[in-house]
């Protein structure tokens, strides 16, 4: 569904993508993390049209997005600071929207409107709260029955029951009607819940690229403990971080986890625990080998 | 594939129509209480025996005076720049800029949408009260109706105008407020490079002092220039006692210049949409957001800023001492180019929004930038262009004037033509002239004027500073070239012809006034007496008139009066005090076939009397002396005054009544070498 190759954006002297790749499958729940600064809101901006690339592809569907209203009119954006016109209310945004996107569906934004009663239809958008404010760009953006939702901080400001409510209704319109979603976040835990491919940006650039099953079992955390000191490990089991504690010694290793358990197995521990990761772990340890601030925190 | 897209977006306009539309009914109550509600208002009180009925004027001529006086541009550049202003508000926050464009809509839609909804919202309050104040002049029985739509058109094509202006000023920043200010700029930029060249050449050009005078509303300040050109014309003449209406006519000015603003508009718009085209969003809340105007516009304001404030150094220098022309000029370069480089570095970090702006890039360029603007100044103290020398061709003079006493203006090609040889002659000296007050500190002068009138209607003028040719030190060479123009202006057909006026050997002299001091020594006051001749018919009065007429004009021809000198007026005032007289003397000459021209009020484009004798009548006032033999002869054997004793001179009369307070002064003191005066005590 979309394909970014090779975009290179640069503001001034700064590089803010850097010949970046990215590739987004249809019907996939796509999460784009990284840390402040990587680049995730300008690539965002170049999917949603707003930003020309200096070199490079943006493709969704195989056409370019720059300028291309048809292409445009089958996706909906949610940015994380929402724009609302002044004195529209929630009726008159719907009218903006039904006007603006084909496959507007009333019926179902009426719909969608019952899941959501504390919003006033007739109050305008802008004097609502950031919550609320969210609660209508949802109902619109899904209303819209778009076939790609490109989504910037989405739950952010929305209370633990709304957040469940609107990826309730994402993801069942993923299930129904094949609906593709970019989502973009810093919160990883809520991200680990519905994505199924993730991405991870820094400098610019997409560091790794894969189903979130994958990427969870390509890095692994073995707590052992040996009657000695710990023997050398073989060469071919790739150690992002080790801490001693006495006589347990806890590995973050790289790799097929199966492959790293059965060599130290043959290295006749004491004790073998073969942890998952969760994405947020994944994302400081991939983070901390490419020299982010952050990697010694959570030891 | 590429979708086609659409230049109008109906969700758009009513979205745009919905935030803008409180301007536009604000404005509609504005141009409603203007035009029909005042026009009611003034024409309430006709009922066929009021005043205006009774001087002529018909409801029509109301009509026509009342839309000639409606504004036009003023109106249309402050509406326009709100409406435009409000519709693209989007593109002046990150937010709102990054959510339009997400949208799925084109730029073109978006631009031409907004361009449409803001001509929707500026023009037809414009079209509904042209509607209401038709009907309403057509229910108070006025004809020309037309004009109300001529008003219309003039406020349509400049509305058009400022509305496209709006969005390409708007397109070059990523700022409101910057986006309104170049807004502002652009509609004066013209004029105001104009007055910055020309106060500089005031300052700094030898001839050019008054140059200020000759600003004149060019087509790239519509704002000013519609107004002056594109009007609805309305010339109600009255009788000469301003009884009745005499004539009344009417115009409808200025077409093809709204034909070619329209055209200009539309060029303009395309421009901006081109601009809107390629605009990087991310340039919003950039200071200015196109590359191509940063260069533009830092050296722009570099240039114009510094070049006008070095010349004001330097004129302050030379206001506190003399300076050579040499001198002044190098402190106006030397101060214009430091001033250059702080104002270029200061536009860098307004652009850049960074004090860190110092680095080898932009030093080359600003060292670029400096040679430039050297070359320029260079250029003007070079006068490369030729203005110091310019005398225009004969062929584009329409008249040429010179006011040093007196104004006098040539309309005659051959006096155009020894009036210009007079002036290029003049010109070649100016080595020896424009150091005047440098060389000759202590020696009186003043500045005489040249004008020339161009037939394209520009016009052309030039000031020099001289100084009194009686003084002593003054060197042959500057004698030389100044004395021509003194022999030119003082001669006596020319004095005749241009300072009486064209109907001096043509005309009666319809009255005549002498003065005669009066004592009256018990309130140590005096009071002006004048021989009024009651006794005599009018005939006899103009016959009167006409011998002591014919005698001023012998005195005319032998030099006595209206003779004109470089000297300062204070030293001239003080130098003739014991020959002038200060016995006034004044007529009027009257041709009723012959239009009187006026050369002061051609001189300074005065506009004429609107009717009657006012263009065939000159009241002449003149200081005589005592050298005027031939006009006091004739005015003692007419009776204006029976004794010698009548006349008195300035001198006299200072002395005696020690009015104007000269026994305190300073710098005159009194001599009375004859000891004949007692003073007053």
């Amino acid at each position: 569904m979309i394909q970014v190759s090779n975009v290179t954006k640069k503001f001034g002297d700064f590089i803010a993508l850097d010949d970046l790749n990215m590739h987004v499958e249809k019907g996939a729940i796509y999460g784009l993390v990284g840390p402040n600064g990587a680049g995730k809101s300008t690539i965002i901006r170049h999917l949603c049209g707003v930003y020309k690339q200096d070199a490079g592809q943006v493709l969704i569907d195989g056409q370019p997005v720059y300028e291309n209203q048809a292409i445009k009119s089958r996706y909906t954006v949610i940015p994380d600071d929402i724009f609302f016109f002044t004195q529209a209310n929630t009726m008159d945004m719907m009218k903006f929207y039904k006007n603006m996107y084909p496959n507007f569906d009333e019926a179902l934004f009426k719909k969608i409107m019952d899941c959501f009663p504390a919003i006033n239809p007739k109050k305008m958008v802008r004097s609502l709260s950031k919550g609320m404010q969210k609660q209508v760009a949802f109902m619109l953006s899904i209303a819209a029955r778009p076939e790609l939702m490109i989504l910037d901080e989405p739950v952010d400001g929305l209370d633990p029951v709304m957040r469940r409510q609107i990826w309730s209704l994402i993801m069942s319109d993923v299930a129904e009607n094949g609906l593709t979603v970019l989502v973009s976040s810093h919160n990883l835990r809520e991200l680990e819940d519905v994505c199924d491919h993730v991405g991870i940006m820094n400098n610019g650039k997409i560091l790794i690229e894969r189903s979130l099953d994958e990427l969870q079992t390509s890095i692994t955390k073995i707590q052992i403990a040996f009657e000695g000191d710990m023997p050398q490990l073989p060469d071919d089991i790739t150690v992002l971080k080790k801490i001693t504690n006495g006589r347990v010694h806890t590995l973050i290793v790289k790799g097929e986890p199966r492959a790293a358990e059965q060599a130290i197995g043959q290295m006749n521990p004491l004790l073998m625990d073969v942890l998952p990761l969760t994405l947020e772990e994944i994302f400081i340890y991939e983070l901390g080998g490419e020299n982010y601030a952050v990697k010694d925190i959570i030891f | 594939m590429q979708s086609k897209t659409s230049f109008f977006n109906m969700a758009l306009f009513k979205k745009n129509i919905s935030r803008t539309w409180i301007a536009g009914l604000l404005y509609f109550v504005l141009l409603l209480l203007m035009l029909p509600v005042y026009f009611v208002i003034n024409t309430a009180n006709i009922n066929g025996d009021d005043w205006y009925t009774r001087l002529g004027y018909t409801m029509e001529m109301r009509l026509y005076e009342h839309m000639s006086s409606i504004p036009t541009t003023f109106l249309a550049i402050i509406i326009s720049i709100i409406v435009t202003g409000i519709t693209f508000w989007y593109l002046f926050n990150r937010r709102d800029n990054y959510m339009m464009h997400s949208f799925p809509v084109s730029r073109r839609s978006l631009f031409f949408t907004g361009i449409l909804s803001s001509l929707t919202v500026s023009l037809l309050p414009v079209v509904l009260v042209s509607v209401i104040m038709t009907i309403a002049a057509a229910a108070r029985g006025c004809s020309g109706l037309v004009c109300i739509w001529y008003w219309a058109l003039i406020v349509a094509v400049s509305t058009l105008l400022f509305t496209a202006i709006a969005i390409f000023s708007l397109m070059i920043s990523g700022q409101i407020v910057t986006g309104i200010i170049f807004y502002f700029i652009f509609n004066f930029l013209y004029l105001m490079m104009e007055i910055a060249f020309r106060l500089t050449a005031s300052i700094l050009i030898w001839g050019l002092s008054e140059t200020m005078n000759g600003i004149q509303y060019k087509i790239w300040t519509p704002v000013l220039y519609i107004p002056d050109k594109a009007k609805v014309l309305s010339n109600i003449v009255m009788d000469d006692n301003y009884t009745q209406v005499i004539h009344f006519d009417h115009s409808f000015m200025g077409g093809d210049i709204l034909a070619i603003y329209a055209v200009a508009a539309i060029v303009i718009i395309i421009v901006s949409y081109q601009l809107y085209r390629f605009k990087k969003l991310e340039t919003v809340l950039d200071f200015i957001a196109v590359p191509f105007m940063k260069p533009v516009f830092s050296v722009g304001m570099s240039f114009f800023i510094s070049m006008v404030a070095g010349a004001f150094i330097s004129g302050m220098v030379e206001a506190l001492t003399p300076l050579s022309y040499d001198t002044k000029f190098g402190i106006a370069i030397i101060s214009a180019l430091i001033l250059g480089v702080i104002i270029y570095f200061a536009t860098q970090m307004l652009i850049e929004k960074t004090l860190r702006v110092f680095c080898a890039k932009k030093a080359f360029h600003c060292g670029i930038y400096s040679l430039a603007a050297l070359a320029i100044l260079l250029c003007m103290r070079l006068d490369v262009i030729g203005i110091e020398n310019k005398v225009p061709a004969l062929k584009d003079i329409e008249w040429a004037g010179i006011e040093n006493d007196y104004t006098m203006v040539f309309t005659d090609e051959m006096e155009i033509e020894a009036f210009r040889q007079m002036h290029q002659n003049f010109l070649t000296d100016k080595k020896e002239l424009r150091n005047i007050n440098y060389n000759y500190p202590d020696v009186d002068g003043k500045t005489f004027s040249i004008r020339y009138k161009l037939k394209n209607g520009d016009i052309v003028i030039r000031s020099y500073p001289v100084i009194n040719t009686e003084a002593s030190v003054v060197s042959s060479e500057y004698l030389a070239a100044t004395q021509p123009i003194l022999d030119f202006v003082n001669n006596p057909g020319r004095i005749k012809e241009h300072v009486i006026g064209n109907i001096w050997n043509n005309c009666e002299v319809k009255s005549m006034d002498f003065g005669i001091v009066i004592d009256v020594p018990e309130t140590h006051d005096y009071y002006m007496e004048y021989t009024e001749f009651d006794e005599l018919s009018t005939k006899e009065k103009k016959a009167k008139f006409k011998r002591v007429y014919d005698e001023f004009l012998k005195d005319v021809d032998a030099g006595k009066v209206f003779q004109q000198s470089f000297a300062g007026y204070d030293y001239q005032y003080d130098a003739n005090q014991k020959t002038t007289l200060y016995n006034s003397f004044d007529f009027v000459i009257k041709n009723p076939d012959v239009l009187y021209f006026s050369d002061s009020d051609t001189f300074y484009d005065n506009d004429y009397g609107t009717s009657g004798d006012v263009l065939h009548e000159q009241s002449i006032y003149v200081e005589l002396n005592t050298d005027c033999t031939n006009t006091l002869k004739a005015l003692k054997d007419e009776g204006f005054y029976s004794d010698e004793k009548d006349l008195i001179t300035n001198y006299d009369f200072s002395r005696k009544y020690e009015s104007y307070g000269y026994s305190d002064s300073d710098d005159y003191v009194y001599e009375d070498p004859d000891g004949d005066l007692a003073p007053w005590d």
